[in-house]
């Protein structure tokens, strides 16, 4: 044991970190297992839609229950953090965000990828690769400047020296801060449950670890609800921001 | 673990291509559903609560009739018992001022034969003391 975990190519359960499916796309490497499992996420949200929304009644039954229940909490979600007036056009943004990561984490943490052999790396959640957490955050810092750049033009720049200039550099360094707390928060909680439930496998098979995968099921979903309600809230401060101050002044 | 390739543009792409997509058949028709939905339960309710005030003003318009008919008959019966009592105090005293007068009447004609019998009476006392005077007077004159 101890020899095993001295060894610097430790396999961890043959969980292979850092080892990627590569794809070769025009002199471009992309990580192949990355977008297989994404597919499939994209896959089943989109099968999901179209059996929920295929004959909508007026009294919902089955799987528009069921989508109608996840509409709704999204849009809470939304509505929570960018108010009655403002989130409809935003719901679609921040309510693909929760299920795509949902999804995704769920799919990690429920499917046995592992039966499926690739030729190099393994199938897992797509979350659990920093590309596209972080593809991800760089979206919701898109989409904070594209609301505050549309609601007030150029004076979203005031919201850096608005109440004193002398906050300047931390304002601007919140910028960067944002997407990066963003995608390594998710990254990091993915990939560490997914190794936890990997290693407590391999120390100690069958029933051990099944506390630990429900926890990792619980944070997932955690995850995926303060990704969403995160971006929502980075939305309304730009929409937001300093607004009221500037009436006053 | 953190190598950045061309995995990360591709998965921003596809994300904001499932947005769009997901917003054509996923948001879009199930908030139109949602909403038609709450339309219909307000508009529903609204109709509900309006006949329900319509049921409402009309049970207060039946009992309002229902307390004008019963003192409307209240009214009537109590006229017509007044009617009856008059009229039957007015018998009463009509027969009673009848009796009277018959009883007045009889009365009259009872002084009367009263007070004939009585001249008749006292016409033949005088005759019978003048009678007797006469007789006892034909005695002392002697």
């Amino acid at each position: 044991m101890l020899s095993f975990l001295a060894t610097p190519t430790l396999p961890l359960a043959s969980l292979e970190v850092g080892h990627h499916f590569y794809w070769q796309i025009g002199g471009l490497k992309v990580h192949g297992q990355v977008f297989i499992v994404s597919w499939i996420v994209i896959g089943i949200l989109l099968i999901a839609s179209l059996l929920a929304t295929r004959n909508i009644q007026r009294i919902p039954s089955g799987m528009q229950n069921l989508m109608e229940y996840a509409l709704e909490f999204v849009r809470e979600i939304a509505k929570n953090q960018l108010g009655e007036k403002e989130y409809r056009p935003w719901l679609p943004f921040i309510g693909t965000l929760f299920l795509f990561i949902f999804v995704s984490n769920w799919s990690g943490a429920l499917v046995p990828w592992k039966l499926i052999k690739l030729p190099e790396g393994e199938l897992a959640a797509p979350t659990n690769d920093i590309n596209t957490t972080v593809a991800l955050a760089l979206l919701v810092s898109l989409a904070y400047f594209y609301a505050g750049f549309s609601k007030k033009g150029l004076g979203y720049f005031g919201k850096y020296i608005q109440p004193t200039p002398v906050l300047l550099p931390i304002a601007i360094l919140e910028d960067f801060t944002k997407p990066l707390s963003l995608s390594f928060r998710l990254f990091g909680n993915i990939l560490a449950d997914e190794l936890v439930v990997a290693v407590l496998v391999l120390l100690v098979p069958l029933f051990v670890p099944l506390p630990v995968m429900l926890l990792g099921l619980f944070t997932s979903a955690i995850q995926a609800l303060v990704f969403a309600t995160l971006a929502g809230a980075y939305i309304h401060e730009a929409l937001e921001g300093h607004g009221e101050e500037h009436g006053e002044h | 673990m953190f190598d950045f390739d061309a995995t990360l543009p591709l998965m921003a792409v596809q994300f904001l291509l499932l947005t769009a997509v997901m917003n054509v058949v996923f948001y879009k028709p199930l908030m139109k559903a949602i909403e038609d939905r709450s339309e219909y339960i307000r508009a529903n309710e609204a109709e509900a609560r309006e006949r329900l005030a319509k049921a409402e003003a009309l049970a207060q318009q039946y009992q309002k009739e229902l307390a004008e008919t019963r003192k409307q008959y209240q009214a009537t019966i109590a006229a017509a018992q007044a009617d009856a009592q008059k009229l039957s105090a007015q018998k009463i005293a009509e027969a009673q001022q009848e009796a009277q007068a018959q009883r007045e009447q009889a009365q009259q004609e009872l002084d009367q034969q009263k007070q004939e019998a009585m001249q008749a009476l006292e016409q033949q006392v005088e005759s019978l003391s003048r009678q007797i005077l006469d007789k006892l007077l034909a005695g002392v004159s002697l």
